[in-house]
């Protein structure tokens, strides 16, 4: 059984793959057994069959994906993987090579405690590439508008302050918007589970007041210096004039740089 | 300084209530202080320039030219001057501290809102509700599309995955919403007729599903007799389900067939000739994958009329492999 004669190339792999040891592996904690029992549970099931979980699973997070909602490693065994739970890990080093290398999609986990994953596109945006524009397109308007407020004020935003902005783009909570609908639900509610945004009660405040922040999805979808570089498209200024922000913004990948070399020890 | 001017009317009012400390002044002194407040003013204003230099320190020394003269100020008159002196210096001072900024941009909001709203293409000179004295909700018309082309440029910032939509249309990402149906499905339950109907409508299903059940393990029956027969010659896929008498029955048979292909019973392969035949599969060699996750393969036949009459003259079938039930 170690070779294999049909099945998708592009999905299958020998087990010495595992020995690599990679950064899913060590995450996984409760998933991961010692490198021997892991290939004896590989053996269990067929190389057949382990590829076509593997289809199973590329396939379940493309169709997640969809709605921009995080999916969550419970879901993802309740719904797929199920009784192949034992090479949960192995499946998902699968998928994820998958996804990179078939869609150029990168899998990435936004919160190693509850295992949340979202896929980040790595392919860059053609001109003219002519992609769908629709309601998501708009929405993704008005998310920008937000995160470049939040950016530009120091990385929070009072949520009273986005609306007085936002009010000044025709855009009103109180109001049903005609790409919007419910203005007020999208950016607290859906942009929120989407992780685009923070949406917390600002601490001692009564009436209780709310401010905003970037979630993690808008992180890794984007970067502190491309939102600068959009407010600064929009203004027409040079993004190093504005000092603090820029400054601000090149600390970013120094800070991400070392997290990704050594992300294994997390 | 703002605590230094709110304490001049308290002074006052405690200089009248208190007799001790009213000091007496000429008014040749008092003349004299006004003299140096406007001399003071009066310097500030001609040498604008000078004082809003970012290497000069004249603004702080005329504060505290005025600071010491402030000491002697005892009457309200003296003291309005101190406070004219005050907001001329203010203002110099916000001129100062803005000109300090020049070469760094501070974010306004506002101006942000100005800008998207030109980018997404306002039309500033018309406007449908112009009685609309809401100051936020400056004057233009924005066009329907304008949030999505200010989205279609965002895209550029952002590594979104592309969503993907099915070329047919309306069918959805997520599950059909169950609830409702159960709901319904127990209210008419409850209405009427909970005993006639479900009790005919599942007889029927079941006796169809017998016969098709039936059908396919008789034909099964048919073509493991054939391949025990003779197991060395293939047997040819059109041989054995075409009905040289009916296309009825060749079309029925198919759809049996593909069950038994379905299920795992036996194999379509193509010949040497690249003709279609049909196999059964030994059940034992494949008993210990469990058929839930066993790979399945799909195809799709097509037989118009006229194929199974040119089949059947092709192939010179004369008898059913299968005869009909």
């Amino acid at each position: 059984m170690t070779q294999r004669r049909r099945g998708r190339p592009s999905l299958s792999q020998n087990t010495s793959r595992l020995q690599g040891g990679d950064m899913d592996m060590e995450e996984d904690v409760s998933f991961t057994q010692t490198l021997t029992q892991a290939q004896r549970n590989l053996e269990k099931h067929s190389p057949e069959q382990i590829s076509l979980k593997v289809g199973e699973l590329v396939q379940y997070l493309l169709i997640r994906d969809q709605k921009k909602l995080p999916i969550k490693r419970a879901d993802i065994v309740k719904n797929v993987v199920k009784e192949y739970k034992d090479i949960y890990a192995e499946l998902l080093l699968r998928a994820k090579k998958a996804l990179l290398e078939v869609f150029g999609f990168q899998l990435e986990e936004i919160d190693t405690k509850a295992h949340i994953y979202i896929l980040i596109n790595t392919l860059e945006r053609g001109e003219g590439d002519d992609l769908k524009v629709n309601d998501n397109t708009a929405k993704l308007g008005l998310l920008t508008v937000i995160l470049s407020l939040i950016f530009m004020k120091g990385n929070t935003a009072k949520e009273v302050a986005i609306w007085e902005t936002l009010r000044r783009l025709r855009v009103d909570p109180g109001e049903r918007h005609e790409d919007f609908g419910d203005v007020k639900k999208l950016v607290t509610d859906e942009f929120v589970k989407q992780k685009y945004l923070e949406y917390n009660k600002v601490p001692h405040t009564d009436p209780p007041e709310y401010e905003f922040r970037w979630g993690p999805r808008a992180i890794k979808e984007t970067s502190k210096l491309k939102i600068l570089e959009f407010v600064s498209k929009i203004q027409q200024k040079d993004p190093k004039s504005w000092v603090t922000q820029y400054r601000d913004a090149q600390e970013i990948p120094r800070s991400q740089a070392p997290r990704a070399s050594t992300s294994a020890r997390s | 300084m703002s605590s230094r001017r709110s304490s001049i009317d308290e002074e006052h009012e405690e200089n009248h209530m208190d007799g001790d400390f009213e000091v007496e002044q000429d008014d040749g002194s008092r003349r004299q202080i006004r003299h140096q407040y406007r001399e003071l003013m009066q310097n500030m204003q001609q040498n604008r320039d000078d004082m809003l230099s970012s290497r000069s320190n004249k603004l702080t020394d005329t504060l505290q030219a005025a600071n010491q003269l402030f000491a002697e100020v005892f009457k309200p008159r003296e003291a309005a001057l101190d406070a004219q002196l005050l907001v001329l210096a203010t203002n110099l001072g916000k001129e100062k501290a803005s000109q300090l900024q020049a070469d760094m941009t501070v974010f306004d909001p506002t101006s942000f809102a100005e800008d998207l709203l030109s980018f997404m293409g306002i039309n500033r000179l018309e406007n449908p509700d112009s009685d609309s004295e809401d100051e936020a909700c400056a004057k233009g018309y924005l066009g329907a599309d304008a949030w999505k082309k200010l989205g279609t440029e965002a895209e550029k910032y952002f590594k979104r995955t592309p969503t993907f939509h099915f070329m047919l249309g309306s069918f959805k990402t997520e599950p059909p919403i169950v609830r409702q149906k159960t709901d319904r499905q127990k209210r008419t339950s409850k209405v009427a007729e909970k005993k006639v109907m479900p009790a005919q409508l599942k007889k029927m299903e079941e006796s169809h599903q017998e016969a098709t059940e039936k059908e396919v393990e008789r034909i099964l029956g048919f073509l493991q007799t054939y391949f025990r027969e003779d197991p060395d010659t293939p047997i040819s896929f059109f041989d054995f389900v075409i009905d040289p008498n009916s296309f009825a029955r060749t079309v029925e048979n198919m759809f049996h067939v593909s069950f038994i292909i379905r299920d795992g019973f036996a194999r379509i392969k193509l010949d040497q000739d690249k003709l279609p035949v049909i196999e059964p599969i030994n059940q034992e060699s494949g008993s210990q994958v469990d058929i839930d996750n066993q790979p399945r393969y799909q195809g799709v036949i097509s037989l118009s009329h006229q194929d199974w009459k040119e089949i059947v003259d092709t192939f010179e079938i004369t008898e059913p492999m299968i005869p009909p039930s």
